[in-house]
């Protein structure tokens, strides 16, 4: 009775996952869904005046239009959005903009009432990216008076900040300037939040999507925005939250995605072999840099390490070796692409001549340095790059991986004395990366330059006279001479400049994507 | 003597003492609470599980703040400006001394409310209330598999100690215990979905159910069940096989290893002999006598692997994309989310207190039935 038992349960077990297996399906793709395979797990707000994450960035263009846009082919020029047209004012610090008729999702007509709404929360509720609209100058205080309804169908902005209306514009592409629907945003305000609580996982956008289901680190889906000026070529989109690399390369190979992202370089190599799927790579503005405290102590202090430190990279062994073709070598502060941008990358390394520049400035090696770096890839592996080939000049890096927050924490506070980090632009303008690397007066504002203890006074009046220019090639030259400035004095060694790879299942046509991390485009793709 | 006599006797070896029947009607009267032994054994279960948690959540708090994970600047991130990032830590209460955070957390969990997610903006009961049962639902087939198929090679191993089927045995246990649970699962996920195709990729249900069938339990085969869609529920269950039987077989390798131990031991006491002495044949021995003198020891083992997979089944969650409460808290954990952290370990820590009071239950039960 009992050996039955005991063979019965094998049975039932053995036939209870045959079972299971027998009912797999191998399902492909809806031919009316684009389903996107990447991590998620960074979202945290969908709401535009809050959202900084990838994911979210990514998912603006698709919820919501902003009055203008960078071009999706040439994104330096400025095209309409909900803007048809625009007028600059004879005082420099306004603009006048008309309108288009366009819908929200719900049906409601794009009003006035919306831009000074969508401006006005995202000012107030001072979550993430509201510096991008301080930059104009606007504040809780002033932001009410910044913005004004001239009638139905006309909008004026003013601005305080001593910029010119070609700044403001570029301002206005950035995700944080995206219009919401205010009659919508309304009906879920909860104790005066502005309707930020129920943006974060909703959307209240003209864009051609908006948000169907939100779950957090599962998926987000999204469809047609039936009242949208252009519709979608597809249905709907859903981006899978699949958090691991080996995972979506196997679900993009099986044609159970039709895209698939953040995949490392050996999943790019193999991935390059296989038939049914390509891979698209497409520049990005993210620059990976040495931060170098120049306060920590009198040798990280000396301009002289700092030079030395640009001859003992090996810039060509870790973007061809280590990340083959992820990023490349970049060795100034603007990202190719970007007006001004200097492409010439003039430092190799030579360990010899870094020697020679130590010796000569009297630094005695060998010298011990702290080095935090994020503990993530493929920070570690270029981090013992820099290991090895500063060792030979007799600089000790000691590798201390740790998380973001804490490096950042470190670095606000100056309690480090070297780290490898990225910046990505904010917005489509030079000046997104010039105030971050090229603005510290006084130490009163937190920039890069601040992080690095380097007070600069007069490169500072230079980047503010730069941001002020009007004429755009005026404008590249003066950022030009503020690049090559930096890359012959400061505390910082540019490194790369990345390059993201996408993996597109071969069905997939007019897929776009641009060199700022929220220019990703959804709506003209086929399948 | 009856075999039934040699297996109380061994009991009464271990010096448990059988409590004496109360002889008269007077005395089963309960002359106060202390005398009511459920309800004061449910006074006592209930204060230990206070206790429990209480202490749970200040070793966490402590842990979580002495981490260098600062969560105001985790949230807004480096770019943001000087006041957005005061601005965040006022409304995370972080400017508060330590206590006063602690106390203040308390204060509103008491009253239901477990916070709002920084890592997602949601509230932390409406996280846990979506990704438990996920987990759940994985842990609950892993551990039914892991218990049947362990429990059937330990049996197997003890009574052939030393053939070549023991050996089998023994290094399957082995291989589950040392292989690591991610590599074991991509393997699969290359073996049985890339290669072979006989089961479907990552994920809870395929692509066309997974947005259609309403949540209405959180549990994928209830939902798909009750939304009447063969289809969407053949899809769920294909989609747990892999999942549950990487975690299974992590479960059958500690199972499987106590049972054969276990049994091995018991073949050499005394009553076995006598019992085979008698002509009682192996087989019958083991399930007639055997095992249930190690029922307790393989309850308490199946409830500790179910207690693990509940919570440590964070790497098959992130191979299998599976949206469960381990993904959850590491990723919390990565966010310095405070809220999310404390929530999910006090859900994961009930879970413990309440696995570990089940299992003592049964245990009692199971030997008041034996005496």
């Amino acid at each position: 009775m009992k050996k039955l038992s005991l063979k019965s349960a094998l049975l039932g077990a053995v036939f209870t996952t045959a079972t299971l297996f027998s009912l797999a399906a191998q399902a492909e793709t809806p031919p009316n869904v684009l389903v996107v395979a990447q991590s998620i797990d960074d979202a945290v707000s969908f709401d535009p005046a809050e959202g900084f994450e990838l994911t979210t960035v990514q998912s603006f263009n698709s919820l919501y239009q902003r009055l203008v846009q960078p071009g999706r082919e040439d994104a330096t020029k400025i095209e309409p959005a909900l803007a048809a047209s625009w007028e600059p004012g004879s005082d420099g610090k306004s603009l006048t903009l008309t309108l288009a008729y366009a819908k929200f999702a719900s049906g409601n007509p794009v009003r006035p009432e919306d831009v000074i709404f969508s401006f006005t929360r995202a000012v107030k509720l001072n979550k993430t990216p509201a510096f991008i609209l301080n930059e104009l100058g606007w504040t809780d205080k002033t932001v009410d008076s910044a913005i004004t309804k001239v009638d139905d169908t006309h909008v004026k902005l003013t601005w305080t900040a001593d910029v010119g209306p070609a700044f403001a514009l570029a301002i206005l592409t950035a995700p944080i300037a995206s219009i919401v629907d205010e009659k919508t945003v309304a009906e879920h305000v909860a104790n005066d939040d502005f309707g930020n609580g129920w943006l974060k996982s909703n959307s209240a956008g003209s864009g051609v999507f908006k948000i169907a289901t939100y779950t957090p680190h599962e998926a987000l889906v999204l469809e047609a925005n039936t009242n949208a000026k252009e519709q979608p070529k597809l249905e709907s989109v859903i981006i899978r939250n699949v958090p691991d690399a080996g995972a979506r390369r196997l679900l993009i190979e099986q044609g159970d995605a039709d895209i698939a992202r953040g995949l490392g370089a050996d999943q790019i190599d193999a991935l390059k072999q296989k038939s049914g799927v390509k891979v698209l790579a497409v520049p990005s503005a993210r620059s990976d840099y040495l931060l170098i405290n120049s306060k920590a102590n009198e040798t990280l202090g000396n301009p002289a390490f700092w030079e030395a430190a640009r001859y003992l990279v090996d810039y060509d062994g870790i973007a061809n070796n280590l990340l083959r073709g992820q990023s490349q070598v970049h060795q100034a502060f603007l990202p190719a692409g970007f007006p001004g941008a200097v492409t010439d990358n003039p430092f190799k390394l030579d360990v010899e001549k870094a020697k020679t520049i130590l010796a000569d400035a009297g630094i005695k090696t060998p010298v011990t340095v702290q080095f935090p770096v994020f503990n993530d890839q493929p920070y570690l592996s270029i981090a013992q790059s820099l290991q090895s080939t500063f060792a030979q000049a007799g600089i000790n890096l000691e590798i201390q991986p740790g998380v973001a927050s804490d490096i950042y924490t470190k670095a606000r506070e100056g309690k480090y004395e070297f780290t490898l980090r990225y910046w990505l632009p904010d917005y489509f303008d030079a000046h997104s990366n010039a105030s971050a690397f090229a603005v510290n007066k006084d130490n009163s504002a937190n920039t890069v330059a601040r992080q690095a203890g380097w007070v600069i006074p007069e490169i500072t009046t230079e980047t503010l006279a730069a941001v002020k220019e009007q004429d755009a090639t005026k404008r590249a030259v003066l950022y030009k001479a503020l690049q090559e400035k930096l890359q012959k004095s400061s505390p910082y060694v540019f490194i790369l400049q990345g390059s993201d790879q996408v993996v597109l299942s071969d069905k997939v046509k007019n897929y776009a994507q641009g060199l700022n991390a929220d220019q990703v485009y959804y709506d003209r793709v086929e399948k | 003597m009856p075999i039934r006599s040699i297996t109380t006797g061994w009991k009464s070896n271990l010096g448990q003492a059988i409590p004496s029947q109360p002889d008269d009607q007077n005395s089963r009267q309960p002359r106060g609470w202390r005398d009511l032994p459920y309800l004061w054994t449910l006074v006592r279960w209930l204060w230990s599980f206070a206790i429990t948690l209480l202490g749970l959540s200040i070793i966490t708090f402590a842990m979580t703040r002495l981490s260098p994970i600062d969560p105001a600047l985790q949230l807004v991130g480096d770019h943001a400006s000087q006041s957005t990032y005061a601005q965040a830590r006022e409304t995370l209460g972080l400017d508060e001394p330590l206590p006063v955070q602690f106390v203040n957390y308390l204060r509103t969990a008491l009253s239901g409310n477990l916070g709002q997610s920084i890592s997602t903006g949601q509230p932390v009961a409406r996280d846990i209330a979506r990704t438990f049962p996920a987990t759940l639902e994985l842990a609950t087939v892993a551990i039914v598999l892991g218990s049947v198929f362990g429990l059937s090679l330990g049996i197997i191993g003890a009574m052939r100690p030393g053939s070549v089927l023991d050996g089998v045995v023994r290094l399957v246990s082995l291989v589950g215990y040392s292989v690591p649970i991610f590599w074991l699962g991509l393997l699969m996920l290359l073996l049985f979905y890339a290669k072979l195709h006989w089961a479907p990729g990552p994920g809870r249900l395929d692509v066309v159910f997974q947005y259609t069938v309403p949540s209405v339990t959180g549990f994928a085969l209830v939902d798909t069940w009750l939304s009447g869609k063969v289809g969407a529920f053949r899809s769920a269950l294909s989609h747990l096989a892999l999942p549950a039987l990487v975690l299974a077989f992590y479960a059958m390798a500690g199972i499987s290893r106590l049972t054969r131990a276990s049994i091995l031991a018991e073949l050499g006491q005394e009553y076995v002999l006598t019992a085979r002495a008698k002509g009682a044949g192996l087989v019958r021995v083991v399930f007639k006598h055997v095992l249930p003198n190690v029922t307790g020891t393989l309850l308490t083992v199946i409830a500790l692997s179910y207690a693990s997979l509940l919570e440590g089944a964070v790497l098959t969650e992130t191979v299998f994309a599976w949206p469960g409460i381990g993904r959850y808290l590491t990723t919390a954990m990565f966010a310095g989310d405070m809220p999310a952290i404390l929530g999910g370990t006090l859900v994961v820590g009930a879970c413990f207190v309440a696995l570990n009071a089940f299992t003592d239950f049964a245990v009692n039960r199971l030997e008041s039935a034996q005496r």
